[in-house]
């Protein structure tokens, strides 16, 4: 018993000092880290857009699909260009090719579920320092409800 | 002396636990802000709690990682690194039940879909599994007084 207790104490001690010493890099990068997050989702997440709100926008806009490369290859929103995360590096130089500055980039993925579009925006914002970038709205489920027929 | 092939294989088995959990914990400390993303995606935590594991996990890793090459801190560490697996599996465990198209964020960046998010939760538990065995190994071989040390 006293035993187990000894083995137990130990374990917790070197866990805390563990605990603790891993503390120290990580507020460092909080405080100094370039990619350091922002502490609100406000200022992190790029804004959401519906279908009506583009289809009345004036001037051109950039429309990237996000989702896996199969969904682009079956159906995708007309003028839409892929850019999966799976696929950046190879697919982000037809985007940057097809963007000019003052063009709205939307970015869309399969629907509320998923979050490849949020993320493909985030990069494309953080990386290439695109803006504006915004987020359809429920994404392709959305667009197939509300397009015209 | 020679060794036995038991402690030979735990001793390559700890070698590649600490490679795996020090690759991963590098690859998410790179850029703090992504990680939050994919942390913010599993939609379990409010955002700024989701900033806070991003920029703290991956230095637990690396910190739990490089332990478990040192004696005097295995034990520590290999609680730590089952206690991350169990966090781990069970995050992606409950993405999957709700339907959550996303990434799994454990190597930094990356494209998201629900068969990748099985196969990051078959990890997940091997790697835990792993930990375990250790950790029993850890358990089964200290010296009756090591507790006090």
């Amino acid at each position: 018993m006293k035993g187990n207790q000894r083995i137990f104490g130990r374990a917790l001690r070197q866990s805390s000092v563990l605990l603790a010493t891993a503390l120290v890099p990580a507020l460092l990068a909080a405080m100094l880290h370039p990619r350091r997050p922002s502490w609100s989702r406000a200022q992190a997440e790029v804004p959401e857009v519906n279908w009506a709100a583009v289809s009345a926008w004036a001037g051109p806009v950039l429309l990237v699909d996000a989702r896996p490369p199969e969904a682009f290859a079956l159906r995708h929103i007309l003028g839409a260009l892929s850019l999966p995360e799976s696929r950046w590096e190879a697919q982000l130089p037809g985007v940057v090719r097809a963007w000019q500055p003052g063009c709205r980039v939307v970015v869309y993925c399969d629907d509320r579920a998923c979050d490849a579009s949020q993320e493909v925006a985030q990069r494309l914002r953080r990386e290439l320092g695109i803006d504006p970038v915004f987020v359809l709205q429920g994404g392709w489920s959305a667009w197939l409800a509300a397009r015209p027929h | 002396m020679a060794r036995s092939p038991a402690t030979l294989t735990a001793g390559v088995a700890r070698v590649a636990v600490a490679a795996v959990f020090i690759a991963a914990g590098a690859l998410k400390a790179r850029d703090p802000a992504a990680f939050t993303t994919a942390v913010d995606h599993y939609r379990l935590v409010p955002y700024p709690v989701a900033a806070g594991l991003a920029l703290y996990v991956p230095w637990l890793e690396i910190t739990c990682g490089v332990a478990v090459l040192w004696a005097r801190l295995r034990l520590g560490a290999l609680n730590l690194l089952l206690g991350l697996c169990a966090m781990f599996a069970a995050a992606l465990a409950s993405a999957w039940w709700r339907h959550l198209d996303i990434a799994c964020g454990c190597f930094g960046p990356g494209a998201g879909s629900r068969p990748a998010l099985l196969l990051d939760l078959a990890r997940a538990l091997a790697l835990g599994l792993a930990c375990a065995v250790l950790l029993g190994r850890e358990l089964r071989d200290l010296p009756p007084e090591a507790g006090a040390a």
